[in-house]
């Protein structure tokens, strides 16, 4: 019997584990900064809409990628931050900076809550039941028409405004507001991933029953990716509800978080820069193609099939069997 | 008047409880065979109710031909929903399977707005029948129409499930695949059945929900959760209670519309469903294919 060599096993994540991720992080957020200056500020608009989309994927990556539960409420928690702020901030709009925060707070103890006992319920359960989160949020939306403006939707004449920096307005603020929002995102979802939480998750995603034997309450755990994730969203909708200037619920409907579940399928749960650039470059692409006019649906679809065939795992089949196969134990 | 309001909520809550019951049997049949969340169950009423309207446009159908061309195109949509779908992912994670029916709900959705637009269509009645009176109580064409069809198939579906021998393999399958499988079942066969007995329930589930609230391309999330709702109900297991799982889903949000209204109904719908699933977790159990 081979000796255990103890070392191995128990070697802790590398403390730098940080700086391996910086250069990853300037190979992705660099060419954006730049393009945010050289873009001219009319097509910025279409732009920060992909962002706000790429923000929510990376929120839904907390709860998919590292705890391994497929939610489609992300648009309904967006949707959240965004009418929150809009009906708090238009009624006292020097409060923004206290506000704010006390909105990101309230949709992340939502969102934990909400995960909190579903947690039992499994993927296709969890699934339908964050559908039908999604589904209550349109409708409440819906059906209080004097306070949200009902399905026309509600215009907002107040810009986000916060002490020192001012009111915040224009296309080009707005991008870097969003791209700033991406990268604190991703830096907690790095710092999440490598943290003792992040491998109670991940653990969770591999095996729940052996991660609860294991002393993780994947309850806990769970509740805070999902809050974590519920609050990112949050912020996104409400920096982008001010921005727009309007808000309806169509905007934070099954659709949103239909495309940040396939976004996020497309680039691989659990990777963190691939899901992003899938929203970024086929978005892009998807929207600025005429062509397929009433085709997107059926081209979204269509995308996300073809993600989930084109298994991720095992990029070529057919190399890995020219491959010994005590080499193989070996490398993997 | 109370009892008038009365008698037409119970009139509107059984012609939708009926198609909520349908589609509850189909889901649970694929449910309880492959442990599979078959997010596509709404796109095939859709499908099939549009397929029908089309038919019913090229040529004029009588009330059988009508039931057996879209007992048809229901059956082959099912089919075509298994091999797109669980077909090819038997041996995959279940997470993956359960996206691919999501990836095949935009599809098939994609897909109907290409071919039949976005405009809501209405499909024409076509069962000759007429409202009927008993005392206090009146039943409209659309109610009957819905009745019939989801008792008629209810029952032979139970026939079908007890004495044919393809009914034993689903029901072998359900319980043990493995054990099926030691005794010449083919699961794969049980499961493509159960996929296309759902898309035939779903089809004329379509063709009593079409002449009621019209067919648009956006209604298959909305009506498979419903039958999700229903079928969590009646709790998966016996045909009878899921069915009436599906009426008194039925009949609960006709009630709703009476009380609260028409708006907030849905979300009153749904924080039920979600606080049923919390308090009796139907956990789903590992699924053990052969």
């Amino acid at each position: 019997m081979p000796e255990l060599d103890m070392t191995q096993t128990a070697r802790l994540p590398n403390p730098d584990a940080l700086s391996r991720e910086a250069a990853p992080a300037a190979a992705f957020f660099v060419p954006l900064a730049v393009l945010g200056l050289l873009l001219p500020s009319y097509s910025l608009l279409a732009v920060n809409q992909h962002l706000l989309l790429a923000v929510n994927v990376l929120a839904l990556n907390f709860c998919l990628g590292l705890g391994g539960q497929a939610s489609l409420a992300q648009g309904a928690f967006c949707g959240m931050g965004a009418y929150l702020s809009t009906l708090t901030v238009s009624a006292w709009p020097e409060g923004a900076a206290i506000l704010l925060p006390i909105i990101v707070a309230v949709v992340f103890v939502t969102g934990a809550l909400i995960s909190y006992p579903m947690e039992a319920l499994g993927e296709g359960f969890l699934a339908m039941a964050t559908l039908g989160i999604s589904l209550i949020f349109t409708n409440v939306v819906h059906s209080l028409p004097e306070l949200t403006g009902g399905g026309e939707g509600m215009v907002l004449h107040e810009p986000i405004a916060l002490p020192i920096i001012g009111a915040l307005q224009g296309d080009r603020l707005h991008y870097f507001l969003l791209l700033a929002l991406l990268a604190v995102g991703v830096y907690l979802y790095v710092c999440m991933r490598g943290s003792r939480l992040g491998r109670a998750l991940m653990a969770c995603r591999e095996d729940s029953l052996a991660a609860a034997a294991c002393g993780v309450s994947r309850p806990r755990v769970r509740a805070m990716a999902f809050g974590l994730g519920a609050a990112l969203s949050a912020v996104a909708g409400a920096l982008y509800a001010h921005y727009a200037g309007f808000i309806s619920p169509n905007q934070f409907d099954l659709h949103l978080s239909l495309k940040a579940l396939l976004f996020l399928v497309i680039g691989g749960p659990g990777r963190l820069y691939p899901p992003l650039l899938a929203v970024l470059l086929l978005e892009t692409a998807l929207s600025e193609a005429q062509i397929l006019g009433e085709a997107r649906t059926l081209a979204h679809g269509l995308l996300l099939a073809a993600a989930l065939l084109f298994d991720p795992e095992r990029r070529l089949p057919g190399l890995e069997s020219l491959v010994p196969r005590t080499l193989r134990r070996r490398i993997s | 008047m109370l009892l008038l309001y009365l008698a037409q909520t119970i009139n509107s809550g059984l012609a939708l409880g009926a198609v909520y019951g349908l589609m509850a049997l189909g889901f649970s049949l694929v449910y309880n065979s492959s442990r599979l969340i078959n997010f596509a169950q709404g796109e095939l009423l859709l499908l099939s109710g549009l397929g029908l309207y089309s038919m019913t446009q090229a040529f004029s159908l009588n009330p059988l031909l009508a039931i057996a061309a879209a007992g048809l195109w229901g059956l082959m949509l099912g089919v075509v929903l298994y091999a797109t779908t669980l077909g090819f992912s038997l041996r995959k994670h279940p997470l993956k399977q359960l996206m691919l029916t999501v990836a095949a709900s935009l599809t098939w959705q994609g897909a109907a707005i290409l071919v039949w637009g976005k405009k809501p269509l209405m499909l024409p009645q076509l069962l000759p029948l007429s409202s009927v009176r008993l005392g206090p109580l009146f039943f409209s064409q659309d109610t009957l129409t819905a009745l019939i069809l989801a008792m008629g198939s209810g029952a032979l579906l139970s026939l079908f499930l007890r004495y044919t021998r393809w009914g034993r393999a689903i029901r072998a399958v359900s319980m043990n695949p493995l054990a099926a499988t030691l005794q010449g079942v083919n699961p794969k066969k049980a499961y493509a059945m159960t996929f296309a007995l759902a898309g035939l329930l779903a089809a004329l589930a379509g063709m009593a929900v079409g002449p009621q609230t019209m067919l648009r391309y956006d209604m298959g999330l909305g009506i498979g959760l419903k039958g999700f709702v229903a079928a969590t109900l009646g709790g998966y297991s016996s045909l009878g209670r899921v069915f009436l799982g599906g009426i008194g889903l039925g009949l609960l949000e006709a009630l709703l519309i009476l009380t609260l209204g028409a708006e907030i109904k849905e979300a009153v719908t749904y924080s039920i469903l979600i606080v049923i699933l919390i308090l009796m977790p139907h956990k789903e159990r590992e699924a053990v294919r052969a």
